[in-house]
């Protein structure tokens, strides 16, 4: 039986294939301004890996802020749902489960069964999400990729206030003129960002295992600042700007056996 | 130099052309957004209750604006509120014409923000719009308004709309259940009969107030039966139900009670012959918050019996919804001190408004959403907060404690005047249904 996740998200569009509820292979596109195109090329892409074809799927589920613009789903699952699904595969301990996106951050929390019980997203603003990096490494002249690393090197924390990136760009130019060097700015960033991610996660209640997923997961800065935050340790997969498509995919299974 | 009483004390100057312009385009959409929520609630249940076209019809603003205007060309008089402690029934004893007036238009909302910063409730901001470019009929119809001190929006609202209008301004105590408490409330229900007798030159007599009060027990007696109704499997959409709550703040009271009334006996009659307006496993919402206020503020209902997996709406907790009428005034002797006596502790007691706090808190307000978990056999509930919501805000905390405890999921789902979060909202419905659907699985 073969089944396929699509998660259309914000910035990228990512492809999951399962054999039997194995993954097999993944495809990735950027969103662009069509996101039913980059879906396409994502599925296409993870088919080639695999040596299949469309008509090979036995079932498509999407998921993501543009899952109902998917070509060739069977049936969508919400974001939250896919990430608990996901989350719970990779980790059967997980009882919590945070993804920080492109635009977006939420945390699922799960029941013994793995079952979805409640869920937060981040309140309407960019500043906890994987924009708000993006903004800051142009404001500091660095690569994205390098933001992490550089944040590693800092010896001390100097607070900035991230509680909308406008305002977060601005305090960053004020540690600029003070001429604080660019791994503790770095530094300041991800804590600011941790922080908003932290609270929103605690209101929802921390319970371990915690697991981080979405493409932000893969920053080491980020994931340093967010252990120290929460004060306990964050699981995260191997792919886990994959989690939604494969939460997707997997209830995919489920449904195919359904029918 | 104007004269002292030209001189307004918040409200902008703004051309009539503009005015004129203004009001042509945003009732032009209002009217689109109404047309097009009563033809979704159909498409929803494509066999709705037959009687629900009398509250279509109602729900026009046009259709209420012109009977208004004829009472008012008679002689009578228009009394408009903004909260639900404006006693009603002394408006009616004299002969006079209660309405609603605060305003669901989004757009207008971009207009109070001329006056005050965008952080302010746009329940506020839209009101001040509404007033600003003469939008809702039912405000400017009113020939003064009552203003009751309940949070900081409403308080300076009723500030702000003075400069247009009389308003009386009616001071709330914050702890409801203290006898010096009850004792300024009943010197404020005084007063305004003092202030409605003046406007109306009616002399409020015990006669006309027994009638008053005996019509408002009928009105709450329909009301209560259609949310009776709404406890089994569902006959009745929870949008449609809303909309028959709503009218009551606008229409006549007889012919609402009377409506009401014929379409509880359709909704009898379908129940008997197990005609559902949806599947009876639809997981069953109450939403709770912020109000939710007619045509265009209706995103939230709407997203949910529209979601996928589907929702159906069996309660709220509003004060734009079921606190409306839900509690008669209670009269043991018809003297007209028993009876204002009746009327002060109904409109105090009664309310649950995040306004109030005690010792225990706002425990009236947890006790009515428990009452109706239990009762309406509730699996989910939506706290509805709009931006500068602040009192709802808070409370959420301790609501949230609550129904974590009896194991029912309460989702946060802030908003605003706009129609542009609509996508995002749906993520968030749907992710929430999703998740009540799964627990109904197993």
């Amino acid at each position: 039986m073969i089944t396929a996740g699509i998660d259309l998200g914000t910035q990228s569009v990512k492809a999951v294939i399962l054999k039997d509820g194995e993954v097999i292979s993944r495809g990735k596109a950027f969103s662009g301004f069509d996101p039913a195109k980059a879906a396409e090329q994502a599925v296409g892409e993870a088919l080639k890996r695999a040596m299949l074809s469309l008509s090979d799927v036995n079932h498509i589920t999407a998921t993501g802020s543009g899952m109902d613009m998917a070509p060739n789903s069977n049936s969508t699952i919400s974001m939250m749902g896919a990430d608990a699904k996901a989350g719970v595969y990779l980790f059967p301990h997980a009882r919590t489960i945070i993804d920080v996106g492109a635009e977006e951050a939420r945390a699922v929390k799960c029941d013994d069964n793995g079952i979805m019980v409640d869920f937060i997203v981040n309140e309407r603003c960019a500043a906890g999400a994987g924009a708000f990096i993006e903004a800051m490494a142009r404001a500091l002249e660095v690569k994205l990729e390098d933001m992490g690393p550089l944040s590693l090197k800092a010896e001390r924390a100097s607070p900035i206030n991230a509680t909308c990136v406008i305002f977060g760009e601005s305090d960053v130019v004020t540690l600029i003129h003070r001429q604080e060097s660019k791994p503790e700015i770095a530094r300041a960033i991800f804590d600011a960002m941790a922080d908003r991610v932290s609270s929103m996660v605690h209101r929802l209640g921390v319970n371990p295992d915690v697991v981080l997923v979405g493409g932000v997961a893969k920053d080491v800065g980020f994931v340093a600042s967010l252990k120290r935050k929460l004060g306990v340790d964050v699981l995260i997969p191997e792919y886990p700007e994959y989690a939604g498509a494969l939460g997707a995919a997997l209830v995919a299974v489920k449904r195919v056996k359904k029918v | 130099m104007k004269s002292q009483s030209e001189e307004k004390k918040y409200m902008p100057e703004i051309s009539q052309k503009e005015v004129e312009e203004l009001r042509k385009t945003i009732t032009a959409t209002s009217q689109k957004v109404i047309a097009e929520n009563i033809k979704r609630m159909k498409k929803t249940d494509p066999n709705r209750p037959e009687a629900m076209q009398y509250f279509d019809e109602i729900a026009d603003f046009v259709t209420r604006e012109k009977e208004i205007l004829a009472a008012k060309e008679e002689g009578k008089k228009v009394i408009g509120y903004m909260c639900l402690f404006a006693p009603t029934e002394l408006i009616l004893a004299a002969d006079a014409i209660p309405v609603r007036v605060n305003s669901g238009w989004y757009d207008a909302s971009k207009l109070g923000d001329r006056v005050v910063p965008v952080e302010v409730c746009p329940v506020v901001r839209s009101t001040i719009g509404a007033k600003m470019i003469a939008l809702s009929p039912y405000l400017e119809l009113s020939d003064a308004l009552i203003s009751v001190l309940t949070c900081d929006g409403m308080t300076k609202l009723g500030e702000i709309l003075s400069d247009y209008k009389p308003v009386w301004a009616m001071t709330l105590p914050r702890v409801k259940d203290s006898t010096q408490s009850l004792r300024l409330w009943s010197d404020e229900i005084k007063a305004v009969k003092g202030q409605i007798e003046a406007l109306t030159g009616n002399k409020i007599k015990g006669k006309q107030l027994k009638s008053a009060i005996e019509r408002t027990q009928k009105a709450t007696k329909a009301f209560r039966r259609l949310q009776e109704l709404r406890k089994g499997s569902p006959v009745i959409m929870g949008r449609d139900a809303m909309l028959v709550n709503q009218t009551y703040m606008w229409d006549n009271i007889e012919r609402w009670t009377e409506k009401t009334e014929a379409l509880c006996d359709e909704l009898e009659k379908r129940a008997q012959q197990k005609i559902w307006a949806c599947p009876p496993d639809t997981p069953r919402v109450m939403v709770t918050g912020t109000p939710m206020i007619w045509p265009d503020n209706w995103k939230v209902p709407t997203l949910v019996e529209e979601a996928n997996p589907q929702g159906i709406l069996v309660a709220d907790e509003l004060c734009s919804g079921e606190r409306l009428l839900y509690d008669p005034v209670g009269v043991d002797e018809w003297s007209m001190s028993d009876m204002l006596k009746a009327i002060s502790e109904r409109y105090l007691m009664a309310s649950t408004c995040p306004c109030f706090t005690s010792a225990d808190g706002n425990e009236d307000r947890i006790n009515w959403m428990l009452n109706k978990i239990k009762e309406w056999n509730i699996q989910g509930v939506i706290y509805y907060v709009v931006r500068g919501c602040m009192l709802y805000a808070m409370e959420y905390t301790r609501v949230k404690k609550v129904l974590d405890r009896i194991n029912i999921p309460v989702y946060y789902l802030d908003t605003e005047y706009t129609r542009e979060d609509v996508g995002q909202m749906k993520t968030r419905v749907e992710a929430f249904l999703e998740m009540l659907s799964a627990r109904i699985d197993i």
